[in-house]
C-alpha cells in the first residue's frame, strides 16, 4: 500500500503511471477520509476515465502543531473548507497566521490533518509547488536542479532535458542556468522556482507567495506565465497578500481568518454591497 | 530507483563540494611528518608503525568526517526547507534516507580511497613495504565508517545534527570495544549483568572483528571466512538502522 | 565544514601531544622508574588494539632506553616495558631482538635470555632469535655445559629454512676446539647484519677489538666474513672499522 499514514505517496508509480495517463487526459480520483474521531486515514479509489469537477476540495481540516520551544499547542486549522474547480485560478487571501501554507502543505501531503477531508482531483505527480521563500541546494546550477526535480518525477532523460531548456527561457534564466543558485537574486530564486513547480507539466500548480521580492519587471512576469498557465487549462492556485495581483489574475478567491475560511467565491462578487474594491471587502471580511 | 539515484547524486555533490576532499590532504600532510618523524624513532620498523599509525589516522579522520556530515544530512534539508521541494514530489521517505546514504557513501569511498591509497604509496616510499592488505584493512574501515553513516542518519531524524554527530562517534567507540563487552559478560556470575551485557554486545556493531591491523602488520593472519561473515553482519546492521530511520522519518511532518 | 575542520585540527593536534609525550621521558635521576602496566589490562582488548598499544610502548620503549644510555645507564623499567610489548604482540621479532641486547646492558642477562626464548616460542622461524639466544650464551654465558647450549641454540636456528649457511656453519664448528676469535668475529658479523643501530653500535665495538689492528689485515679479515649482508650495511661496516 506504500506509506500508510505517512501521507505519504501511496502509489509508488505515481511517478510514471500517473503522468502517462495525465497525458491522456484521464485521470484517476483520490479520496481521503477521515473518522469521526479524527483519526487520518488514507484511502485510494482510481475511477478511470472520470474527470472530477473539483480539482481540490477540502473539508473541515483541522490541525494543532507544537510550536516553540515550550511546544506551545497551536491550533492552527479549525475547519478549514473551500474547493477549486478545474481550470480556476484560485487565490487563498489572508493575514499572516491564517493557516494558509499550513492548508497548503496538508494537501501536498507534508503534513497530516488531525481532521477532515482532501479530496485532489489529480495525482500528486500532475501538482507542481512552489514554495514561500523557495530555498533550494545552492550548490547546484539552475539546469541541475530542473534535472534534479525532474529525475524525481521519474521523467525520461530527453524529455527532462527538453523540458529543461524550455522552462529556462520561458522564465528567463537562459543564461544563468548554468550558474550555482548560490549565486542567483532572490528574483532569480523565485523565478527557478516557478520553472521547478512546471517541470512535470502539472495539471494542478499550488504557488505560495510567488510575487516575493520581484522587482516589477519579475512581476509581470510571473503575471503573464500564471495567465499562460491558465490558456493551458492548467488549475493554478497562489497564496498571496498582495491583493491587487489577486484582483488582476484571480477567478475565484477564499479568504482565510485565524485558521477558517471566512468567505469563498468568484473574484467579481468579492466586492462590498456599498461600492469598493476587494481591499475593502477584505479588510471587512478579517475584521469582523 | 531513479528517484533514489537522484537524491543520491544530489547528495554526492552536495558532499564533495563541500571542501570534504581537503580532508584527504591534511591528512596525507599529517601523515608525510608522521612518517619521517616515526622514521627516525622506530628503529627500523618504519613500516609496522607507518602502517600501524596510519590505519589508525585514516580511520579516525574517515569516522570524524563522515559522522559530522552525517548527522547534517538529514536536519540541513529541514532546516533549510529544501525537504518541501522533494517531498512535495512522489518521493517515498524511504528513497530519500536510503538515497541520503549512498550519496555520502559514495564521499566517503573517495575519501578512503584517497587516504589508503596515500598511505600504501608513502610506506612504499619511506619503508620499502607495500602490502595489499592494507589496502584490504582501508577497504574494511570504509565499511565501519558506513555502519556509522547509517546509525548517525539514524539518530539525525529526530536529534539534532551535534547530538546525533556526538552519537554516532560513540557507537564507533562502543563499536570498536565490544571486544570487551564481551568479556565484561564474563565477570562475575550475576545474570543480570551476563544478560545485560549480552544485549549490549548485540546492539553495537562489532566493529573488533573486521579489525584486521594486526594482519597488516603481521602479528596476525586475517580469518578471511570470519570476516566475510562479519562483515555480511555489519552491512545488515546499517540496512537495519537505514529502515528504522525510515520508519521514524514516516511520521515526520515538515 | 569549517566546524569539521576545527575538529579534525584539534585531534590532529591532540594526537601530536599525545604522541609527543608517550615518547619523551622526562628523566629524573632520583627515580628512574616509569609506570607500565601490566599486560592484562589490556588483554581484553580486541587483537588490533593489542598492536596498536605495543606499537606506540615500542616506540616509548626505544626512547626510554636511548636517553638512559645517554644520561644515567639505569634501565629499571627496560623489562616490564618488554614484557608488555611482547605481550601484547607476541610476533613482534624485532621487540625481542632489540630487547635483549638492551637488557644486557642493563645487566638483565637472565631476562635477555628469557625474553628470546620466549621470542623464540613464539616465533619458530625467527631464526635471528635463535642464533641471538647462541651468541648469549656463548659470550656471557658461564658454566662448562654454555659451548654445547650455544651450538644447540645455532642448530635450531640453521633449522629454519632460509637461514643463512654461516649458521649451520657455526653450530658444526662451535663445538670444536680453538678458532674462538673466529667464532666470536662471525658472531658480531650477524649481530651487525641483522641488528638495529645500538646492537650495530655494540658490534663495532666488539669487531674492532677482534680484528687485527694493522689496516691491510683487517682489510683482508672483512673481506673474508662470510656473513651476507646489504651492500650498504657493508660499507657502513668497513667504514665504521677503517676509520683510521
Amino acid at each position: 500500500m506504500g506509506e500508510g499514514v505517512s501521507g505519504g505517496w501511496a502509489n509508488k508509480d505515481s511517478g510514471r503511471e500517473r503522468y502517462a495517463v495525465a497525458g491522456d487526459g484521464m485521470l484517476p480520483l483520490e479520496t481521503t477520509v477521515a473518522r469521526p474521531s479524527g483519526r487520518y486515514e488514507e484511502r485510494m479509489e482510481t475511477e478511470k476515465g472520470q474527470l472530477s469537477q473539483k480539482a481540490v476540495a477540502v473539508r473541515e481540516l483541522r490541525k494543532t502543531v507544537a510550536v516553540g520551544f515550550r511546544r506551545r499547542k497551536v491550533e492552527i486549522l479549525r475547519g478549514t473548507s473551500f474547493a477549486v474547480n478545474e481550470g480556476d485560478v484560485f487565490g487563498m487571501l489572508g493575514p499572516n497566521g491564517a493557516g494558509k501554507t499550513t492548508a497548503l502543505k496538508i494537501i501536498l501531503g507534508l503534513m497530516r490533518p488531525d481532521a477532515g477531508a482532501i479530496d485532489l482531483g489529480v495525482a500528486r505527480a500532475a501538482v507542481g509547488y512552489l514554495p514561500e521563500n523557495p530555498y533550494f541546494y545552492d550548490y547546484l546550477s539552475g539546469r541541475e536542479l530542473l534535472q534534479f526535480c525532474g529525475r524525481l518525477f521519474g521523467l525520461p532523460e530527453r524529455v527532462r532535458r527538453e523540458r529543461a531548456a524550455r522552462l529556462l527561457a520561458q522564465v528567463g534564466l537562459e543564461e544563468a542556468a548554468d550558474r550555482q543558485l548560490r549565486r542567483y537574486s532572490k528574483g532569480m530564486l523565485q523565478r527557478i522556482g516557478i520553472a521547478q513547480a512546471l517541470i512535470n507539466d502539472p495539471h494542478l500548480v499550488f504557488l505560495d507567495e510567488p510575487m516575493t521580492g520581484l522587482d516589477p519587471l519579475g512581476r509581470v512576469e510571473v503575471k503573464r506565465i500564471i495567465q499562460g498557465l491558465r490558456e493551458q487549462g492548467r488549475t493554478v492556485l497562489f497564496n498571496s497578500h498582495i491583493l491587487a495581483d489577486v484582483e488582476e489574475l484571480c477567478t475565484r478567491v477564499a479568504i482565510m481568518r485565524a485558521g477558517t475560511v471566512v468567505w469563498e467565491g468568484a473574484v467579481a462578487e468579492a466586492k462590498p454591497p456599498d461600492g469598493g474594491n476587494l481591499e475593502d471587502f477584505f479588510i471587512a471580511a478579517v475584521s469582523a | 530507483m531513479n528517484r533514489m539515484a537522484a537524491v543520491a547524486l544530489n547528495t554526492f555533490k552536495e558532499t564533495i563540494r563541500d571542501r570534504v576532499l581537503l580532508v584527504i590532504v591534511v591528512f596525507a600532510l599529517a601523515m608525510i611528518v608522521a612518517a619521517l618523524w616515526l622514521a627516525s624513532i622506530s628503529l627500523g620498523e618504519t613500516a609496522r608503525m607507518m602502517q600501524d599509525f596510519g590505519l589508525v589516522a585514516v580511520t579516525a579522520f574517515g569516522v570524524i568526517v563522515a559522522v559530522f556530515v552525517a548527522g547534517t544530512l538529514v536536519r540541513k534539508e529541514v532546516e533549510k526547507r529544501t525537504v518541501f521541494v522533494v517531498f512535495s514530489k512522489p518521493v517515498r521517505r524511504g528513497e530519500f534516507i536510503t538515497g541520503k546514504f549512498l550519496g555520502l557513501s559514495l564521499t566517503m569511498a573517495v575519501v578512503l580511497a584517497g587516504m589508503g591509497a596515500f598511505l600504501f604509496l608513502l610506506t612504499w616510499l619511506v619503508a620499502g613495504v607495500s602490502s595489499w592488505v592494507l589496502l584490504a584493512a582501508t577497504g574494511l574501515v570504509y565499511l565501519q565508517v558506513l555502519v556509522v553513516i547509517a546509525v548517525t542518519i539514524f539518530f539525525s531524524t529526530f536529534s539534532s545534527a551535534l547530538l546525533a554527530s556526538v552519537l554516532g562517534i560513540c557507537v564507533f567507540a562502543a563499536g570498536q570495544l565490544s571486544h570487551n563487552v564481551l568479556s565484561l559478560s564474563r565477570l562475575g556470575d550475576s545474570a543480570l549483568l551476563k544478560g545485560l551485557s549480552w544485549v549490549i554486545y548485540l546492539l553495537i556493531p562489532n566493529f573488533s572483528a573486521v579489525d584486521i591491523k594486526p594482519g597488516v602488520v603481521g602479528e596476525a593472519t586475517a580469518a578471511w571466512d570470519d570476516i566475510a561473515l562479519w562483515s555480511g553482519y555489519l552491512a545488515a546492521y546499517a540496512m537495519v538502522a537505514l529502515v528504522i530511520a525510515t520508519l521514524v522519518f514516516n511520521r515526520r511532518e515538515f | 565544514m569549517r566546524r569539521v575542520f576545527v575538529i579534525v585540527a584539534l585531534l590532529a593536534g591532540l594526537a601530536g601531544v599525545a604522541a609527543f609525550q608517550l615518547t619523551q621521558r622526562h628523566v629524573t635521576n632520583a627515580d628512574a622508574r616509569v609506570f607500565v602496566p601490566s599486560s592484562r589490562f589490556y588483554l581484553d582488548f580486541s587483537p588490533s588494539f593489542r598492536t596498536t598499544i605495543a606499537d606506540a610502548y615500542w616506540l616509548s620503549t626505544v626512547q626510554y632506553y636511548g636517553e638512559h644510555l645517554k644520561s644515567d645507564a639505569r634501565f629499571d623499567s627496560l623489562g616490564a616495558m618488554l614484557d608488555l610489548v611482547t605481550e601484547l604482540s607476541p610476533r613482534f621479532v624485532r621487540a625481542y631482538q632489540f630487547g635483549a641486547y638492551a637488557l644486557l646492558d642493563a645487566g638483565e642477562g637472565q631476562k635477555a635470555y628469557g625474553l628470546l626464548q620466549r621470542g623464540w616460542r613464539r616465533n619458530p622461524d625467527a631464526w635471528q632469535l635463535a642464533a641471538a639466544a647462541g651468541m648469549l650464551v656463548y659470550m656471557y654465558g658461564e658454566g662448562e655445559t654454555k659451548v654445547q647450549i650455544a651450538a644447540d641454540w645455532y642448530r635450531q636456528a640453521a633449522a629454519v629454512a632460509g637461514s643463512p649457511d654461516y649458521v649451520s656453519r657455526l653450530a658444526a664448528t662451535l663445538l670444536q676446539k680453538g678458532g674462538e676469535r673466529d667464532k666470536a668475529i662471525t658472531m658480531w658479523a650477524q649481530v651487525y647484519a641483522e641488528g638495529d643501530e645500538y646492537a650495530r653500535q655494540k658490534a663495532v665495538a666488539a669487531l674492532d677489538e677482534l680484528l687485527p689492528a694493522r689496516c691491510d689485515e683487517r682489510i683482508a679479515a672483512l673481506a673474508a666474513l662470510d656473513v651476507p649482508m646489504t651492500p650498504d650495511r657493508r660499507a657502513e661496516l668497513s667504514a665504521a672499522l677503517l676509520r683510521d
